[in-house]
């Protein structure tokens, strides 16, 4: 029973994985990508960085990036006050 | 946790400074090449956790102190912070000294990138600070008991 | 191109069933280590490098260390085999 449901489930992930494979985009070309022209076209010469991704990364976005940063601090601080909690007090 | 064998002291000791100057390299040209803050700060992470599983611990703690890792993480936020805050007459995390093409309305005097190399810096920073930390607060609180059994409670080899 | 990507899905999925398959925890490590390094060589070759060289660092040098620090933590018992399953 157990053997059989893990061939069955076995199978159908793999069928999932070769439709998301072959049905995707031809490499190359996606579909309509407006702003991916917008941002290629202006980037150089808005921001002046050669890196499109980094100045749209620290720029464009740079919002989220502040988000980011805060988001990794605080799961430094909840580590901090997990791991700390179990040390012998001294 | 004991040091770890022979082999893998070696390689640690040959090998992994070229990850820190790498990770060095991918922060410093983020704009103009792939990469950036993010991930030149976790190749530099990778460094300090790669001493700390080679090495064990006793060894590792005369080398690495938590409080500046604590110290670097939190400038490199408030570093990042206080640039984004710079350009806000115009907006939030605005280049304000990119050297802009003629007939441009942007402004400035560090050509080629602007903040945004500063800003890669600091977040470079804080990311080596918050990823080291997070491995060291682990290992601190995992391995509480040794000093009290007198030796290694792991199943390390 | 198309049979490259074909056989480096096929290894991807080869490791992550090995790291289940294995009874030593640190070969399950060096399996999810592996997963991950060819996990970056695909999306280097997607023409992804910033997500390839966090992928290399974090999944296959970071996760690592810290699985292995986590190993060291575990006290030492022995199980059986028909239990382990």
């Amino acid at each position: 029973m157990k053997k059989s449901l893990f061939v069955a489930s076995a199978v159908i992930i793999g069928g999932l994985f070769y439709g998301v494979f072959t049905m995707t985009h031809p490499f190359g070309n996606p579909g309509k990508a407006v702003m991916d022209d917008h941002f290629i076209d202006r980037a150089l010469k808005d921001r002046s960085a050669q890196n499109i991704v980094t100045s749209l990364v620290f720029d464009y976005r740079g919002f989220d990036t502040l988000g980011e940063a805060a988001v990794l601090f605080t799961a430094v601080c909840s580590i901090g006050a997990l791991f700390r909690a179990g040390r012998k007090r001294s | 946790m004991k040091p770890m064998s022979l082999i893998v002291i070696t390689l640690t000791r040959v090998f992994s400074w070229f990850m820190i100057v790498f990770g060095a390299m991918v922060i410093m040209n983020g704009h103009h090449t792939p990469g950036g803050g993010f991930q030149g700060g976790a190749v530099v992470a990778t460094f300090i956790c790669f001493l700390l599983a080679a090495y064990g611990g006793k060894k590792f703690f005369t080398w690495v102190k938590a409080p500046i890792y604590s110290g670097l993480e939190t400038i490199g936020l408030l570093v990042f912070f206080f640039l984004a805050c710079l350009g806000l007459p115009n907006s939030f995390t605005y280049n304000f000294i990119a050297v802009a093409h003629p007939g441009e309305v942007l402004g400035g005097w560090l050509p080629s990138c602007g903040t945004i190399s500063l800003m890669n810096i600091a977040v470079g920073f804080e990311v080596i600070g918050a990823l080291s930390l997070t491995v060291i607060e682990m290992y601190e609180g995992t391995h509480m008991n040794e000093s009290y059994f007198g030796g290694e409670c792991g199943h390390d080899r | 191109m198309n049979f490259f990507h074909s056989v480096l899905l096929f290894m991807i999925l080869s490791c992550a069933a090995l790291a289940l398959w294995f009874h030593n925890l640190l070969h399950c490590i060096i399996a999810m280590a592996a997963f991950s390094l060819l996990l970056a060589l695909e999306f280097y070759l997607l023409q992804a490098p910033d997500v390839a060289i966090a992928e290399a660092a974090i999944g296959a040098g970071l996760s690592t260390a810290i699985a292995i620090v986590a190993l060291g933590a575990c006290r030492k018992k022995t199980v059986n085999k028909e239990e382990q399953l």
